[in-house]
């Protein structure tokens, strides 16, 4: 069921997210800058970040359980694994002996759980807010996300992402009707798991959705922001993996590979750079009007069955 | 010896170990250790026997008499091996659990309480393999009689009266449908043995009409919505060994009545009886977990999710029964063996769950989770172990809820493809529901553990808790095990599940496991390997170790300060987030559909009322007409009244009335 091949790019996938990611964020946050008229850090500021917070003592509540001290631990272990099964570089699923959708959506799952309980255990109040806050979206979306693999799934006849993404990369699952719905509502649930605006900001993190971070400090919280920048570049590769799989690696060879890391780091940079245009042209929503615009969502992805049962 | 003995003698041993420990009442240590003992040798006689009676594929004992209308016969097939198999291990742990756990209730009558519990599992170990529809009754009655008394074992509470009392209701509401069923299969074959049900030819309204009697009869047990209204109250006035026994087992045997009646005797099923099943499913799948969100007493919370779960179960089942009646034998095969897997996983994660509230609740003594907090500092491992059922509850891979759900899924995604229009428009939908049903089933289990075992002690009791003694620990460890192998093991378990699946209505068996792979009968469609998700994420935790150790983070050290950040303000216990503030945002977000928590109970009150209000206008008419004919009536209507008064927080009886009464009409029209 597998191949030396493929383990070695599942492995290379980790790897690279790994070291891209915070690169990524500083992009997102060089965008944010320029739009707001700023100068703005460094694109490679977060990197910098990560550095010096790994060589600072880490000051902990006395109540933070063991939880607290794992849960940047699962948090990127998760988000490794999940990379290492999402066809990124090559259009198959280079991990997919090892689950399929519904697991990388469980996985995601798993790293929520912790997550949230990291924000209780220490008893700090905008640990639990952010908590529960960010565990409602995830009732609002993931059914928004389910719903819309379903159907990609449906069209495939397989719940392997790579049998979807090699099917859409080929052309066998044209862009239908429904492909595009799904593709809108799948954009949409992407860019609330990325944890923009008009639901969260990057700069009151007290308070929203990265609320849990609160209590973290040292090498903890440079893994957990590390984990968290990884995590939003991995939804937008599942995203890509689905909708836009082109440039991927249908045949292992090496100039393939070099082309597909290209066109996946243009591919990425193209999708923060339309989110990052999103997410600075919105206000701010009370966060109990999330459930108004989600349904939004709920609803392109609906549409996006319908189609998908009546053929178009 | 053979399954049958090896059964008759696990029946035995409970026996005996009921009546000692009903003879050692006086000195309640002994009690406690003899009962406990009892069960444990009796589950792990039973286990052996189901697991014989697997490897043998059937058994039977058919005894004459001594009744006219009903030999008493035993049948051991797959799915009974399976029940018996899954009774005994939750029976093993129940009573290993118990030991320790009844200590606190030293100064009660211990020995009643081994009395029952022995009782009670051997009473559920004879329902699912009793092959005689006499003695099934018999013996579910009893199953009831014992649970009933387990639950008001603390009588002097107002609380446990009232909910054995509404247990009591439900179930008899149950039975009653459950024995109209078995009588309409006896009118047709003449012979109340389960052979004859399965062989009668009966004509499709009647076949139709055993189900929906059925159904509804075993889903009052299995405490499905609308049927539910009994399991919070009973599971939290209930001790906690005796909550694991019921939630986990007890609601099981009502999963195997369903597919006994309606999938075994009654053959192919009618693709309604599928959107039945599957309706019912979703309902108690979506509400059981919305309630469960607003339930801060741990207790509630658990029977909620058990409401849950078994809409899970259900779920499964009405895909199989949508196979069968579409000629779909994957679908069936798949529905059955995530209906089947569900149940196992359930069992185990359920009772550790119970097992592990148990413990918190006997250190804090209170089932408020907004006056527990920070337990895990005190007991730690009961707190992983709570984390354990909590993640398997919640579907988190490896653990086993989530293969078990990943089979459902697997099964819904197999609808989906399915030719009847109806299917193939419901069952995507129904797969969202389940990821909804998901997703805030981990809200409520990370609002559960959050709330009992992290942040402040809110409460004085909460700071000066200590571990679980002894035997409570083993237990939990054992189901804790329990729940990893069933989820790592999968692909040696599943093809045994599946086998048991592909016999009830005898579908053409497909591999599903190969290897460390499960996948579901078309390796094309998916597959999985708890296996590997397990090293790899433990394989995968090195790269962040690795990450700061060549940074030197752990040279940097550590610095524990005495209480969280509060922006500088004076940090006090109050400021975190209680179990009850937790989901807030939940509560106004879904707030239409808790209103339907409020139309449920409404029919209810109003008959209440009106109840009221015939006796007041009774004793107004008194002066018109005679004494003689209104003074008994009005005493009779009085005591009726009364009566009737003492059940006002009977929600269902309105329910279960009309249920009845329909569905008597229904059959004297169609027998007439």
């Amino acid at each position: 069921m597998t191949s030396a091949s493929m383990v070695l790019i599942g492995l290379l996938q980790a790897f690279l997210i790994l070291l891209l990611a915070p690169l990524f964020s500083g992009f997102a946050r060089v965008l944010r800058a320029k739009m707001h008229n700023r100068r703005g850090p460094s694109i490679y500021q977060n990197y910098r970040d990560l550095v010096k917070l790994m060589k600072r003592q880490e000051v902990v509540s006395e109540q933070a359980g063991w939880v607290f001290q794992a849960t940047p631990y699962v948090i990127m272990a998760s988000m490794l694994l999940v990379a290492t099964i999402i066809p990124i570089l090559t259009a198959r699923s280079p991990f997919g002996w090892v689950g399929d959708m519904i697991l990388v959506v469980y996985v995601f799952a798993l790293s929520r759980f912790f997550f949230s309980i990291s924000g209780l255990d220490t008893g700090n109040t905008f640990g639990g807010i952010g908590a529960r806050r960010e565990l409602l979206l995830s009732v609002l979306i993931e059914p928004v996300m389910l719903l819309v693999l379903f159907v990609m799934a449906l069209l495939a006849g397989s719940t392997n992402l790579g049998t979807i993404s090699i099917k859409v990369a080929t052309g066998q699952i044209p862009y239908y009707t429904s492909v595009w719905l799904g593709m809108l509502a799948f954009a949409f649930a992407s860019f609330i798991e990325m944890g923009k605006l008009p639901f969260d900001v990057g700069e009151a993190e007290q308070e929203l959705q990265e609320g849990p971070l609160a209590e973290f400090s040292g090498h903890s919280l440079a893994l957990l922001k590390w984990g968290i920048y990884m995590k939003q570049v991995v939804v937008v590769s599942l995203f890509l993996a689905i909708f836009l799989p082109f440039g991927s690696m249908t045949v292992d060879s090496i100039p393939g590979f070099v082309l597909a890391v290209v066109v996946f780091l243009l591919k990425v940079a193209i999708f923060y750079f339309i989110a990052a245009i999103f997410e600075n042209a919105m206000a701010r929503v009370r966060f109990m009007k999330a459930s108004a615009v989600t349904w939004a969502a709920l609803g392109a992805a609906i549409l996006s069955f319908v189609f998908y049962l009546a053929n178009v | 010896m053979d399954a049958i003995q090896l059964l008759l003698l696990s029946v035995l041993v409970f026996g005996v170990g009921a009546v000692a420990s009903l003879l050692l009442n006086n000195n309640s240590r002994s009690a406690r250790y003899v009962s406990g003992i009892a069960g444990m040798l009796a589950s792990a006689v039973g286990f052996a026997a189901a697991v014989l009676a697997a490897v043998g594929r059937s058994s039977v004992l058919v005894l004459a008499g001594p009744l006219p209308f009903g030999n008493f016969s035993l049948h051991i097939d797959g799915l009974s091996a399976f029940m018996v198999g899954m009774i005994s291990l939750v029976g093993f742990a129940a009573s290993l659990y118990s030991i320790s756990y009844l200590e606190q209730y030293s100064n009660r009558s211990l020995g009643v309480m081994g009395f029952f519990t022995n009782l009670f599992i051997a009473a559920m170990i004879l329902v699912v393999t009793v092959a005689n529809a006499f003695w099934f009754l018999v013996f579910w009655e009893m199953m009831t009689v014992a649970s009933y008394f387990l639950v008001i074992f603390e009588h002097e509470k107002q609380e446990s009266i009232r909910a054995g009392y509404l247990y009591m209701l439900v179930a008899h509401a149950g039975t009653a449908l459950i024995m109209l069923s078995f009588f309409a299969f006896y009118i047709n074959s003449g012979s109340f043995d389960f052979t004859a049900f399965r062989l009668t030819q009966l004509s499709p309204a009647a076949r139709s009409l055993i189900f929906l009697l059925a159904f509804f009869g075993f889903g009052a047990k299995a405490g499905m919505v609308p049927l539910h209204i009994w399991t919070p109250a009973t599971y939290s006035a209930a001790p906690s060994n005796v909550s694991a026994l019921m939630s986990s087992v007890m609601k099981k045997t009502a999963i195997y009545g369903i597919l006994r009646v309606c999938v075994d005797f009654l053959g192919p099923s009618v693709l309604w009886w599928g959107w039945v099943v599957l309706f019912f499913g979703a309902l108690s799948a979506i509400l059981g977990v919305l309630y469960a969100l607003s339930e801060s007493d741990l207790k509630r919370l658990l029977a909620y999710s058990s409401v849950e779960n078994v809409g899970i179960i259900l779920l499964g089942v009405g895909a199989g029964m949508v196979g069968l009646a579409t000629k779909q034998p994957v679908l069936s095969l798949l529905g059955f063996l995530a209906a089947l897997y569900h149940t196992i996983n359930h069992a185990f994660f359920k009772g550790l769950l119970f097992f592990g509230s148990g413990s918190a609740i006997s250190q804090t003594h209170t089932k408020d989770l907004n006056q527990m907090g920070g337990l895990a500092r005190r007991m730690p491992w009961t707190g992983l172990a709570f984390l354990i059922g909590a993640l398997a509850v919640a579907a988190i891979p490896p653990f086993n809820g989530f293969v078990s759900e990943w089979f459902t899924y697997q099964a819904l995604f197999t609808a989906s493809g399915n030719y009847a229009v109806s299917v193939r428009v419901f069952a995507p939908l129904l797969a969202v529901l389940l990821s909804l049903a998901g997703a805030m089933a981990a809200m409520v289990f990370i609002k559960a553990y959050g709330g009992a075992f992290t942040g402040p002690f809110r409460s004085e009791a909460a700071s000066q808790a200590k571990e679980a003694s002894g035997t409570m620990l083993a237990g939990m460890a054992f189901m804790a095990l329990g729940c990893l192998v069933l989820g790592l093991g999968a692909p040696f378990i599943a093809p045994y599940i599946a086998q048991v699946a592909a016999d009830i209505p005898t579908v053409p068996l497909l591999p599903v496991a190969a290897g460390v792979w499960v996948f579901p009968a078309q390796i094309t469609q998916a597959v999985l390997s708890p296996p590997f998700v397990a090293i790899l994420l433990l394989g995968l935790l090195v790269v962040p170790l690795v990450v700061v150790a060549l940074y030197g983070g752990y040279k940097a050290g550590r610095r524990t300060v005495e209480d969280p950040w509060t922006c500088g303000y004076g940090y006090s216990h109050q400021m975190s987030i209680s179990a009850t503030s937790f989901n807030q945002p939940m509560n106004s977000t879904f707030s239409v559909l808790y209103l339907l928590r409020t139309l449920f109970r409404r029919p209810f009150g109003a008959i209440a009322a009106w109840s009221k209000r015939a006796r007041d206008g009774f004793s107004r008419n008194e002066p018109v007409i005679e004494n003689v004919v209104s003074r008994p009536t009005t005493r009779f209507v009085e005591y009726l009244g009364q009566r009737i008064q003492t059940l006002q927080m009977g929600d269902i009886r309105m329910y279960c009335l009309y249920i009845i009464l329909t569905l008597a009409v229904l059959l004297i029209v169609i027998f007439k």
